[in-house]
């Protein structure tokens, strides 16, 4: 599990991170970014090259869940 | 709640960058107008001061403000503007020639000219209007978008009241209520129109982009209520013989001077407080706005009419200060998502699609001019020399959009796309 805490930083940088990590992701890796805000963007970026994302919502803060596999069960980080 | 963009509803990026690249050419014309006639531009109601304000209104800050609004129609409103290329082409275009009529019929006085712009900035806004309008009503409402409509219908009125003025210009019949509908058609497009716009943009962005403290949610709420009600109230005023017309003046100046306030204290309020180019704009653009209110005020006080240039004028810059600002923000993000989404592994980094160092030679070009045209409202030469630093000003931000276009077309060409496994 790559963690990717972007909370405190200014727009774009967060998609900027994630973006980069998702290019560099392998196989079964899975990204956790947890952000401020819904990174809409972001899901377009990946649904459009070949990811899988989970998004849930907590007190306020987003946890986005990344990957490239089809293997991978996102829904197992829902808790 | 708007929470980001979504590509399915976001425009192509040209239907964006059209009208953003017109906006240096018609700065570069007002600045040579500056250069030439410094004079007669600081005349109020003088032909060339007439074409010089409706050059910067229509052609820089009208035309940028449209071109926002397609972008953010899809992503605050979530119901993206229909054919957005199709629209924004006629749009734009209709705009872009309505503005150049409208310049050389004050320019060299020819009456058929007035008829000509009329037809063509009508057709602009109230299409514009039309079209963006309904898709605000029904849908997700949030403060944002409860000013996006306080500025479109703003925009409506001033645009019809523009054309009763330039058809009395074409006929040299004025009608008694002329004043007043100079004053409502000004007041309408600067504090209706301009205002209200930029400030529902700084409730989103300045939070969200910066992490900066949000604004309190009863102004979030309650601001663009008291603008419509002080601005509606104004214009009643204006058309009838009342007392104390001058009242609605200072509530919307106060309520303009709480907007620059908390605006300032936001940004000071940042958690990471990172060198950003843009913060400095809308910085910039606060303090001017507060020397617009105190001008203002002071000429509603009994201070010289002079002030009331340099009112317009700070006005003015403070609007341009927020619009180089987030052009600055809006034009690298719309690059590297385009061809993010679109599988180019190699997307340039969005601070090297506006370098640090361009971005900061605009802002300085920005700040000499704004000092310059301040100045130069009491000493005419030096109006003239803040037309030269304007010219290279908007000669940089032509290069830094041509700069960006460039590279998102070079990526396009010559990047490397994700594979899929």
């Amino acid at each position: 599990m790559i963690l990717l805490d972007t909370r405190e930083y200014d727009h774009p940088i967060p998609l900027e991170m994630a973006v980069d990590a998702f290019k560099a992701l392998s196989d079964d890796e899975v990204i956790h970014m947890v952000h401020r805000r819904e990174p809409l963007p972001l899901f377009e970026i990946i649904a459009k090259n070949g990811g899988r994302y989970l998004c849930i919502e907590k007190e306020g803060t987003w946890h986005i869940y990344i990957t490239r596999s089809s293997q991978v069960d996102l829904e197992e980080y829902r808790v | 709640m708007y929470n980001g963009l979504s590509l399915d509803q976001a425009p192509p990026i040209s239907v964006v960058l059209r009208f953003f690249l017109s906006v240096p050419f018609f700065g570069m014309l007002l600045s040579l107008l500056m250069i030439l006639y410094p004079a007669q531009v600081l005349i109020p109601s003088h032909p060339y001061s007439l074409a010089a304000v409706h050059l910067m209104v229509l052609g820089i800050l009208t035309t940028s403000m449209i071109g926002a609004l397609f972008q953010m129609q899809s992503v605050l409103g979530g119901r993206p503007i229909p054919s957005a290329q199709g629209n924004a082409l006629i749009i734009h275009t209709l705009l872009a020639v309505g503005t150049l009529a409208l310049a050389g019929a004050f320019f060299a006085e020819i009456t058929a000219l007035y008829v000509v712009a009329s037809v063509l900035l009508g057709a602009s806004i109230l299409h514009a209007a039309n079209l963006v309008l309904p898709l605000l009503f029904g849908g997700v409402s949030h403060d944002t978008l409860r000013g996006m409509r306080l500025a479109l219908i703003a925009l409506s009125f001033t645009a019809v009241l523009g054309i009763v003025m330039a058809t009395s210009y074409a006929s040299g019949a004025f009608s008694p209520s002329h004043g007043a509908i100079r004053a409502s058609h000004y007041s309408l497009g600067l504090i209706g129109w301009i205002g209200a716009l930029i400030i529902a943009v700084a409730f989103q962005v300045i939070e969200m982009f910066y992490v900066a403290p949000p604004y309190s949610p009863w102004c979030k709420r309650n601001a663009f209520r008291l603008i419509a009600a002080a601005l509606t109230l104004k214009i009643v005023w204006l058309f009838s013989p009342l007392p104390y017309g001058w009242v609605f003046d200072g509530v919307l100046a106060a309520l303009l001077l709480g907007f620059a306030v908390t605006t300032l204290q936001r940004l000071r309020g940042r958690k990471r407080r990172v060198s950003d180019v843009s913060i400095w704009f809308w910085s910039a653009g606060t303090a001017l706005l507060a020397i617009a209110i105190a001008a203002h005020t002071a000429t509603l006080a009994g201070a010289a009419d002079v002030l009331e240039a340099v009112a317009l004028i700070a006005f003015l810059l403070f609007a341009l200060s927020v619009i180089l600002g987030m052009m600055g923000k809006i034009v690298p993000f719309l690059v590297w998502f385009h061809l993010s989404s679109a599988g180019y592994l190699d997307a340039p980094i969005m601070s090297n699609i506006i370098p640090q160092k361009r971005a900061k030679l605009l802002f300085a070009l920005f700040l000499l001019t704004a000092a310059a045209l301040l100045a130069g409202v009491f000493i005419p030469t030096l109006f003239a020399a803040g037309g030269v630093f304007a010219g290279a000003m908007f000669g940089v931000l032509l290069y830094n959009l041509a700069y960006a276009l460039k590279l998102y077309r070079h990526t396009l060409a010559h990047g490397t796309r994700f594979t899929q496994e």
